[in-house]
């Protein structure tokens, strides 16, 4: 049985093609979000169908997730991102008990029971700071891409000491470090740990390892390293991060998953 | 025949409220259709909300939006509005006692933004009074206070402050340096006997010093008396003491509408109706006999829907508790669009619904309701309620709701948590409502669409 899961979040959409017989990803992919979600979404769809070299009658069942869940209408239902990325690192990291995400708008914390379970998850989505906006404003106050931030961050031996309470602050130190002649790298590596200073409070006491990092911003090498810093515990990165909560969307969208869960 | 129980829209209600006039519905003199509180009171959140409809919660909105009108009847009749403010439930109990006075709580102000959804321009006032969005949403009453176009100057003002909320009582006294003398009077921290102490046993299964209690008490004296000058009458224990009885005829309404709707295995009423119902305890919404006639007419309907087996929320819901009272209304059907119902609540006032002991002297017994109140004791107290009634009523998940700049303790969301995690280990989160959450709509859902969620897994598992 294939089933398929769409995750529309704030940057980009994300897609996967799971069979769930075999327990293996079939296709995976992703777009740049944009205004006409749906259309975006439908085409990313229609492209790993071809890919995959399947038809979408042979599709059981597609499950829409991230923010732009409810855009997606021809999804068969919507699953939130919480239970979604929970559903992805468990298939991925079974012995996973805490789930980090950031990603471009939102980073979230998910507790997790032995079997998968959701035991707790905490949000912060009112604010740009401890989420991917906050690399993406000193990408674009550095005029740089995401890669070459990561670079820089790997050369800093000491990470610059930034606010983790405002981005819109640290946009004002972050000049004032650079006015002073601060090297490029220690200012990176100083916001990559006040991302990760800001998704340990969130994590709070509740927390517990093995710790699994997974969104878009666990790509950038140098974040799983603040983190695994600030919590004092091994962080690992899922595989492919970026569609963790697409393949928790596809595996919510198979018949064992939706029964008994309202969906 | 009345149609099956269903949430309408307000064009919705406009059509069923036309259908029930013509089949003869009779209404008080307050009644009409809901439409009109937009249109004369700008009361726009209406146009958002979605209420139940029977003619009993027609009534219920229509009581709760004329409750202005009421007030500026009251005063033309030659009334005197008492404006008490913070101590939730107690000190109108008292005003009432006397003939020919009214109490309200100007504190309720809170709720205009959100109805009026910003076009008050009350925080923009508060704004100016040096009273920012750092304060509770309370400091909307002081605009209030200053344009007049919503209650009536009181001719007499209470506030308790102490052991209440800080951020309120510093309202309370910009309020009156901006010339409203008040009558403050203090409530002492609640806090259980020490070693040898006498012990005082209060509502809610609480206990205290007995030398608080008398201190309340001593306190409430002063309040007692302020009325009685106020009324040109004494408030002696004879009329305390009917207040008491008349203040427990609606506590008592309330708990059996409580019962009949958060204990049915489904939903007789929504959540909106519930929660408006149940500030009736505060301060009767400004006419005690009525706020009668509208709980009764509720606790009928539901009680009628059950027997009927007519619900407005299917068994398959997930069973909510919610605690602290929303600012902006929407969450409350959101809630149920999301597949929620609640089954239990604490809005910050479980004291206002406790029966007032009938069988004390009547100021002791109001001063040892007073001191139950849950905002001046523990965080702990407030919890192992909460526990109490989630175990009552089977309660699957727990909402803990924030209003931003209310800071009553900023810990309080977080340490009631943890409490029910680990006795009744079931999920909660706390969630931020600002008075209008229109901009929080898709984090909000996103949130209690999870929690639904988790709950529902924990059936299945």
């Amino acid at each position: 049985m294939i089933c398929a899961g769409i995750d529309a979040g704030s940057r980009s959409i994300k897609a996967v093609l799971f069979d769930t017989s075999r327990s293996q990803i079939l296709a995976s992919g992703l777009a740049d979000q944009g205004v006409e979600q749906e259309r975006l979404a439908t085409e990313l769809f229609e492209k790993l169908l071809r890919e995959a070299g399947l038809e979408r009658a042979q599709i059981s069942g597609v499950v829409a997730t991230g923010y732009g869940r409810n855009a997606i209408r021809f999804a068969d239902a919507t699953v939130t991102e919480i239970t979604c990325h929970a559903r992805g690192v468990h298939r991925l990291v079974p012995e996973a008990r805490t789930v980090i995400e950031v990603g471009g708008q939102d980073s979230k914390v998910i507790m997790l029971e032995a079997g998968g379970r959701v035991r707790d998850f905490a949000m912060n989505d009112r604010c740009a700071a401890g989420t991917g906006r906050f690399l993406e404003m000193v990408a674009t106050r550095l005029d740089m891409n995401w890669e070459e931030l990561s670079g820089l961050a790997q050369q800093s031996k000491k990470p610059a000491l930034i606010s983790n309470m405002c981005v819109v602050f640290a946009e004002t130190e972050i000049i004032g470090l650079l006015a002073q002649g601060r090297p490029l790298g220690d200012v990176v590596a100083g916001v990559q740990m006040a991302i990760a200073t800001r998704v340990s409070a969130l994590a709070g006491r509740g927390m517990s390892p093995p710790v699994c990092f997974t969104g878009g911003v666990a790509l950038q090498p140098g974040m799983a390293r603040a983190l695994a810093e600030v919590l004092a515990c091994p962080v690992q990165v899922a595989p492919q991060p970026q569609f963790t909560g697409a393949l928790g969307a596809a595996i919510s969208a198979s018949p064992a998953n939706q029964a008994g869960s309202g969906l | 025949m009345n149609p099956a129980p269903r949430k309408l829209d307000l064009a919705a209600w406009d059509e069923r409220h036309e259908q029930l006039r013509q089949a003869g519905l009779r209404e008080p003199d307050y009644g009409g259709s809901l439409r009109r509180h937009v249109i004369h009171g700008q009361d726009f959140r209406l146009e958002q909300l979605h209420f139940d409809n029977s003619p009993a919660a027609l009534r219920l909105w229509n009581f709760l939006l004329t409750e202005n009108e009421r007030l500026a009847q009251a005063r033309a009749q030659g009334d005197k509005i008492v404006g008490t403010m913070k101590d939730l439930g107690t000190v109108p109990v008292m005003a009432y006692a006397l003939p020919g006075l009214r109490a309200f709580y100007p504190d309720g102000a809170w709720w205009t933004p959100c109805l009026m959804e910003g076009s008050d321009k009350l925080f923009q006032q508060a704004d100016a009074l040096g009273i920012d969005a750092s304060f509770c949403p309370a400091r909307a009453m002081l605009g209030a206070f200053e344009n007049q176009e919503h209650f009536p100057a009181p001719d007499l003002l209470i506030c308790s402050t102490g052991a209440v909320c800080d951020d309120f009582s510093a309202i309370a006294q910009r309020l009156e340096h901006l010339g409203h003398p008040i009558l403050w009077w203090e409530m002492p921290r609640r806090r259980r006997p020490a070693a040898g102490e006498p012990p005082c046993a209060l509502p809610g299964n609480l206990v205290a010093p007995k030398m608080l209690v008398d201190c309340v008490q001593a306190e409430l004296q002063r309040v007692r008396e302020a009325l009685g000058e106020l009324a040109g009458r004494d408030l002696d224990d004879l009329l305390l003491a009917r207040g008491i009885e008349t203040a427990n005829q609606v506590r008592r309404l309330l708990a059996a509408l409580r019962k009949t709707v958060y204990a049915a295995p489904a939903a007789p009423l929504p959540a909106l109706e519930m929660l408006v119902a149940e500030m009736l305890a505060l301060h009767f919404c400004s006419d005690r006999a009525e706020s009668l006639t509208v709980l009764a007419g509720l606790l009928a309907e539901a009680q009628s829907r059950l027997q009927q087996n007519q619900i407005i929320i299917g068994p398959d819901a997930v069973r909510i508790f919610w605690v602290n009272p929303v600012a902006d209304l929407r969450a409350m059907n959101l809630l149920e669009d999301l597949g929620g119902r609640i089954c239990g609540s604490d809005f910050m006032f479980s004291h206002a619904l406790d029966l007032i002991p009938e069988d004390l002297p009547p100021l002791e017994a109001l001063a040892r309701i007073a001191l139950a109140d849950p905002m001046v004791g523990p965080t702990s107290d407030r919890a192992d309620r909460i526990v109490r009634e989630c175990r009552e009523n089977q309660v699957e998940a727990v909402v803990i709701s924030r209003i931003p700049g209310a800071s009553h303790c900023a810990r309080e969301g977080e340490m009631i948590r943890e409490v029910i995690q680990q006795q009744l280990a079931i999920p909660a989160i706390e969630l931020e409502i600002p008075p209008v959450c229109d901009a929080l709509l898709p984090a909000l859902s996103s949130r209690l669409q999870a929690l639904m969620e988790i709950a529902r897994a924990r059936r299945t598992e």
